[in-house]
């Protein structure tokens, strides 16, 4: 198996005699990115202040490759890059003079890799710009230059897509994925977004009220999990009912005015095949929800804060 | 080491590339122009005195100002001690000085009060603004310990404050060269002190005058960074440090009677007390005894300091 990156080892949070985080335990392996998904005030940024010590941790520890944030800190989170919340930067410096700033905080970067950085997360233009005139997308990718300055191994990223626009996401979703794969770098994401983080990550860790309640492969799909929802417009509505009944054993409801089941994706063409033999008109057909989503929905349950 | 010279690096960085710190710099060049123009124009300044003249103009002056105090007699007191200043350098055959730079330097001893309040603002800021700015939370993360940054923001305050000084000091000279012109590397004039009057050299009161009132300074801008550490709120550190430099003397008057009145920290402030022969706030109070006071303070600032900043979770707003 893959080396460990960060490891939480149950990991407790109190404030008052509330306790928020309630015993987290799991491990991100190197190159892997791993998705910390939860609703509102589950105790996602918590996690992620306790795990960059910006929190003290009530009880528990966690380790980035094999040092302690509560005794070893330094070397710890010299390991770490990350945006907690926000990308909040200077506003009355340019983005290069926030990047330097921070450069200067840690002796080994070296002026090309500013260099670096900047084009990676394509800000060359704005670069020179303060970064109180720069657009919420752009401060996310000042964020993210700034979590990779001094080549971490462990990038940690609240929200990251939030405030981009459409290809800025795919841009950046493409980049976490490459300094996974090739940096061998352990990538955490956090985000109430199950579709966005289904496609980015590896595993997916559900939190809820302070409580890991799930982890989840994302490739490795349960059979329950490989059916889809499928909708269907077609006419008449009863004989294509049948149809399906006796040719494939599926058992279709109809609302709205279209035929509704579950079926695995690969028998989706059959059925086409006999609706059409039977001289069935087909208007649509629909892939609604993947049942991943509806699994989800029934660990998080209702979006409650305790 | 190095690399608590780049945090310094970073912090006074971060002073000097705002805008608002230009602005206080720019009102105190104004500030230490006028003041220059106004005595220039308004102020009755003698250009220097003529080495075989300077006794006769003395004691014209002398009579000019007998024959003044007689139609005005509100002007007695502040004649009577010119007159008797000049008789002191006729009595004791020295030439007097002419104004110069350094003297208006000398003068400008005042100008000390706004560089506190300048320093103030800023160490108010320092550690507020990562807060309200939420930079706070990508400067902790980074592998340096709270204690290091928090010591390089107040380094920094402190330098600031050093700078500050020296460019009221360098602007007051080179505005009172221009304006009066220099008279000489060391002038020497007579001031009236509590003993009487005493032939001094300026560049002596200058260090006197200006080293005193460090005292406040730094205590009102410990006290800034302090409130500004623990509260995390610029406004009520700038609020209550400049309230506390404003009324710090009454405070004292007020509870004068009492007898823990002497460990108030602005009993203890003006060190100057004991120097110049004038009588302390309370009886029973000496050097050592301020000092002592002074130092419990400041410590006491610090410490409040660096346990609210390396012990306290970095939370949301």
């Amino acid at each position: 198996m893959s080396e460990t990156a960060m490891e939480l080892i149950d990991v407790k949070k109190r404030i008052g005699k509330k306790e928020i985080i309630k015993g987290l335990s799991f491990t991100i392996n190197k190159g892997e990115v791993f998705g910390l998904i939860g609703p509102n005030g589950a105790g996602k940024t918590t996690t992620i202040r306790m795990m960059v010590g910006l929190m003290q941790l009530s009880e528990g520890d966690v380790t980035i490759l094999g040092k302690s944030i509560k005794s070893d800190y330094i070397e710890a989170v010299r390991e770490v890059g990350a945006i907690v919340e926000n990308p909040e930067m200077y506003p009355f410096m340019t983005g290069i003079q926030n990047l330097n700033h921070y450069a200067r905080m840690i002796p080994e970067v070296s002026k090309q890799r500013i260099q670096e950085v900047i084009s990676l997360v394509g800000l060359e233009k704005a670069a020179k710009e303060k970064v109180g005139r720069y657009s919420l997308g752009m401060r996310q990718r000042l964020g993210i230059a700034q979590a990779l300055l001094h080549n971490p191994s462990v990038l940690i990223l609240d929200e990251p897509t939030n405030g981009l626009d459409p290809a800025g996401i795919r841009e950046i979703r493409m980049y976490i994925r490459r300094l996974a794969v090739e940096k061998n770098v352990a990538v955490i994401i956090s985000s109430h977004l199950l579709s966005e983080i289904e496609l980015i990550c590896d595993r997916i860790g559900v939190i809820k009220n302070g409580e890991l309640v799930a982890i989840q492969q994302v490739n490795e799909k349960t059979d329950i999990e490989k059916l889809k929802q499928v909708q269907m417009e077609v006419t008449p509505m009863n004989e294509a009912m049948e149809l399906l009944q006796t040719h494939h054993g599926i058992t279709a409801m109809e609302t709205d005015g279209k035929l509704h089941f579950q079926s695995e994706k690969e028998k989706i063409p059959a059925m086409i095949r006999t609706l059409v033999e039977y001289n069935i008109s087909i208007y649509q057909l629909e892939i609604a929800k993947s049942s991943l989503e509806d699994k989800f929905f029934n660990l998080i349950g209702e979006n409650t804060i305790e | 080491m190095s690399n608590f010279f780049s945090l310094i690096y970073n912090e006074i960085a971060k002073i000097y590339i705002q805008k608002s710190t230009w602005i206080m710099y720019l009102l105190l060049g104004v500030i230490i122009l006028g003041l220059g123009i106004l005595a220039n124009t308004y102020g009755d300044l003698n250009d220097g005195y003529e080495a075989d003249t300077w006794r006769e103009t003395l004691q014209e002056e002398n009579e000019e100002l007998t024959n003044e105090m007689e139609e005005e007699p509100f002007l007695q007191d502040f004649n009577l001690s010119s007159i008797e200043m000049n008789n002191y350098y006729l009595e004791n055959d020295i030439q007097p000085a002419g104004y110069g730079a350094w003297q208006f330097v000398m003068e400008n001893e005042m100008l000390l009060s706004i560089v506190s309040l300048l320093t103030i603002i800023v160490a108010a800021g320092i550690v507020a603004n990562e807060f309200r700015w939420g930079t706070i939370k990508l400067l902790l993360i980074r592998p340096i310990s709270r204690e290091k940054i928090l010591a390089s923001k107040y380094g920094a305050v402190l330098l600031f404050s050093l700078f500050t000084l020296l460019f009221v000091l360098l602007l007051s000279w080179v505005v009172g060269a221009l304006l009066f012109g220099v008279e000489g590397i060391n002038p020497h004039i007579v001031m009236e002190k509590n003993t009487g009057f005493e032939y001094v050299s300026v560049i002596n009161e200058i260090i006197t005058g200006y080293g005193f009132q460090l005292v406040t300074l730094l205590m009102m801008a410990t006290f800034a960074f302090m409130i500004s550490t623990v509260f995390r709120n610029s406004a009520l550190a700038i609020g209550t440090a400049i309230f506390f430099m404003m009324v710090g003397n009454q405070i004292v008057f007020f509870f004068m009677e009492r007898s823990w009145a002497k460990y108030i920290l602005f009993a203890n402030t003006d060190l100057s007390l004991y120097f110049n022969g004038n009588t302390p706030w309370i009886e029973g109070m000496t050097l050592g005894f301020s000092i002592t006071v002074l130092l419990i303070y400041y410590v006491l600032f610090l410490m409040l300091s660096w346990i609210f900043f390396t012990k306290r979770d970095v939370a949301g707003h």
